[in-house]
């Protein structure tokens, strides 16, 4: 049995980690309520922004115009996926438009493949200057990377429900999700508030993609299939809550990290996320709570 | 309605067509700015430019015509098949290997071949599908007529033909992965492998006085047979060992980081087995939280051997991180083998995606002995005067390993049992203190299986 002491630096890790689900979970929510799109190709794309970040700062390019060039190629590629995917799909079963962008990723993930391979021994990394300073923690050096991905996620979190709550913008996107046809009827520009929704998300898959690819690796598996890990996160929230998002994935990082030094469970930390959604998914389905396609308890 | 719907599907397939010329115009985008840096060997910011100077600067001073028997005249005789099957997959890519042997053989080819004869090298890559081997196997065999097999790199290749490759008489010459690579008659390869490149890595950590290892590899099955031997060698030196498996790929290489140096301690060793990016993970989020210092070294088996690795970790690791290294390190030898090794890679190896490093350096070495045994054959080249040949391989000074290489008739093979110890130094990796070549020890019972075989072979005088 680990003592305390043992314990509490693998605290301070798993926040750092539930900071990391918490960046693509909500990015994942905040569309899914915008759009009714649950976007499986957000890690690819932000993946995929961060390997050519990478090539440019490489190549010799300032870091600051890599990283711009990231985050847009993150708002671009969503937004021409949305612009062209969503409108012919929008009528079609959630799933179906899920398994859509499961189409993105696989596309990008085989570029990625293709054009970066990891043959040679070949190792490619990305820093980002924050990773230079930080503050100790229990005997642990803690990045002001590690902190922007947290407090990054608080800022997404609260900034997004505000917008959703209280913007113009913000309802029009929920009276879309909820159901496009009345919405259009409405007077509401669909398409335009569907861009800015496409837009805005891709915009945090390659924020995400650049702040995971120094957090946990700049392969494109990992960043790709890392969005089934804050999946999790956003399902235990049952797609409808930012702030449930947030917590759920600090709470699976944190749980993942503590089991780290139990011997009999450490190979066994990955299942954490699949794990506590499924209880959150049978204890609400106990609760007679089913989620409608619009998001509203029954 | 139903013409309705035809413009519908018109429109889409339209935008499908629309969104895949603009994936192929990003894909072409990001091939051509990959391929432009790749080649740009002034740029000083990526290890790869690095090893491409140097291999620039040694192909200036040594010609590759040495290569083959009648300088800048090319082979025009009937060819010589050769085949090779390599793992080319997202997990795992050997494809530099083969290729190297490719731009070895071509080097022979456009200067004299075997006796006149090109060599015609066949690649087969496979996806770590076994049915796809046998089948790529069989093909090779029924399909391309190769008399020999060369070359050989795969996760599982070894395992999966290597009764089919005794029941025809082939002795291959390969880069072996999974333990039938090391322990059956017909393979014999020039690398040590997973299992003796962890011992040696694990012997380091116990000739600098640790007082604990942690082996941590890979939770994939076969890494208990890895684990036999530093678990051996540390028990016979009265060192406690602990053998960790973490999950790959790496999600959150912090808390593995962590649980590595809390389980060595302060005066103890990590020692890591795994392809490179997930050691870089592990070593980066210890270096990040500020832990690498918090053990007395880092120990890591031959796939951290590669200048990539050590640009990207800085110099707080150099002289705290040692790594195994099963051929001679490239960057400051310069012997005659070396440079023609880097000349060759200059002028033939285009395909060789990662340049200088152990990967070419294998492949070289590969097609080195096979042209060796093909020159020594009297007669048609069949699959039984080759293979007999390569079997009669003995002493052969490659001039890339410590000792001389041997296949031999014996039930197993593990021709390259001394290696090197090499340590990062600003963005190169170099010879660690005590680094030159040292036998690995004989407490692996695989290793003394080995040597009461085939004894113990001479130094290769022309690898240093």
């Amino acid at each position: 049995m680990p003592s305390w002491a043992e314990l509490e630096q693998f605290l301070v890790s798993g926040l750092a980690l539930g900071g990391v689900y918490a960046l693509s979970g909500v990015g994942l929510v905040v569309l899914y309520r915008a759009t009714g799109v649950l976007y499986l190709a957000f890690g690819a794309v932000g993946a995929m922004g961060a390997f050519i970040a990478f090539e440019m700062i490489q190549s010799g390019t300032p870091g600051w115009s890599a990283w711009i060039v990231c985050v847009l190629f993150g708002g671009v590629v969503t937004l021409v996926y949305g612009m062209i995917f969503g409108p012919p799909l929008a009528g079609r079963d959630p799933v179906v438009r899920a398994v859509a962008t499961l189409g993105l990723t696989l596309i990008l993930f085989g570029i990625m493949d293709l054009v970066w391979t990891v043959t040679g021994g070949r190792v490619r990394s990305i820093s980002l200057p924050t990773d230079n300073g930080g503050f100790t923690v229990l005997g642990l050096q803690v990045t002001w990377t590690q902190v922007i991905a947290l407090g990054g996620g608080v800022v997404l979190t609260v900034g997004t429900a505000a917008f959703l709550r209280y913007t113009k913008l913000g309802t029009a996107m929920r009276a879309m999700a909820n159901d496009r046809e009345i919405t259009a009827t409405l007077g509401v520009p669909v398409r335009r508030v569907e861009a800015a929704a496409w837009f805005g998300c891709g915009i945090l898959a390659g924020i995400a993609g650049l702040l995971l690819a120094d957090l946990v690796q700049l392969d494109s598996t990992t960043l790709t299939f890392l969005v089934i890990s804050s999946l999790a996160a956003a399902l235990i929230a049952r797609l409808r809550s930012i702030a449930v998002t947030f917590v759920a994935a600090i709470v699976i990082g944190v749980i993942h990290d503590l089991l780290t030094p139990f011997t009999a469970l450490t190979n066994y930390r990955d299942m954490t996320p699949f794990v506590l959604a499924a209880i959150a998914l049978l204890w609400a389905s106990r609760h007679r709570t089913v989620m409608t396609r619009s998001g509203e308890e029954a | 309605m139903r013409a309705h719907m035809s413009v519908i599907k018109v429109l889409s397939a339209r935008r499908t067509i629309v969104l895949a010329a603009a994936v192929a115009i990003a894909a072409a985008g990001c091939s051509s700015s990959s391929s432009s840096s790749t080649s740009s060997t002034g740029s000083s910011s990526t290890p790869a430019s690095t090893s491409s100077a140097t291999s620039s600067a040694s192909a200036s001073t040594v010609s590759t015509s040495q290569c083959g028997s009648k300088p800048g005249q090319a082979a025009s005789g009937t060819p010589i098949n050769l085949g090779s099957i390599v793992t080319d997959s997202p997990q795992a890519n050997f494809t530099d290997i083969a290729n190297m042997a490719q731009a070895y053989f071509n080097c022979v080819n456009a200067n004299g071949g075997i006796n006149g004869h090109p060599i015609k090298y066949v690649i087969q890559k496979e996806q770590i599908n076994a049915s796809q081997i046998a089948a790529l196997a069989k093909q090779l065999v029924q399909t391309d007529h190769v008399v020999g097999i060369v070359g050989n790199t795969s996760i599982i290749e070894c395992s999966v033909d290597h009764s089919y490759w005794e029941s025809l008489g082939f002795y291959i010459i390969d880069s072996g992965i999974a333990p039938e690579c090391y322990s059956t008659s017909n393979s014999a390869a020039v690398n040590m492998g997973p299992r003796y490149s962890s011992d040696g890595a694990v012997q380091y950590a116990l000739s600098q006085h640790v007082s604990k290892i942690v082996f941590d590899q890979s939770n994939v099955p076969g890494t208990a047979y890895i684990a036999g031997g530093p678990n051996a060698l540390a028990t016979a030196a009265h060192v406690p060992i602990q053998d960790v498996a973490t999950n790959v790929p790496i999600s959150d290489a912090n808390s593995v980081a962590i649980q590595l140096v809390d389980a060595a301690g302060q005066n103890g060793a990590v020692v890591l087995n795994f392809t490179p990016p997930d050691a870089l993970v592990i070593l980066e989020a210890a270096q990040k939280l500020h832990i690498e210092g918090h053990v007395k070294l880092w120990g890591c088996s031959t796939p951290c051997n590669t200048d990539f690795l050590a640009k990207s970790l800085g110099p707080s690791w150099n002289g705290k991180l040692f790594v195994n290294a099963e051929l001679t390190p490239p960057d400051a030898t310069n012997t005659a083998t070396m440079n023609l090794y880097k000349a060759i890679l200059s002028q033939y190896g285009s395909a060789v995606s990662g340049g200088v490093g152990s990967f070419s350096q294998m492949g070289f070495v590969e097609a080195e002995l096979m042209v060796k045994a093909l020159e020594s054959v009297n007669g048609d080249y069949t699959v039984a005067s080759v293979n007999a040949a390569i079997k009669g391989l003995k002493d052969v000074n490659t001039g890339m390993l410590c000792q001389s290489w041997t296949y031999g008739s014996y039930s197993l093979h593990i021709p390259n049992n001394e290696d090197y110890t090499v340590t990062p130094s600003n963005g190169q990796m170099t010879m660690a203190p005590n680094g030159t070549c040292t036998p690995i020890s004989a407490v692996d019972p695989q290793i003394a299986q080995y040597r009461s075989q085939a004894g113990t072979a001479p130094a290769d005088p022309t690898s240093t």
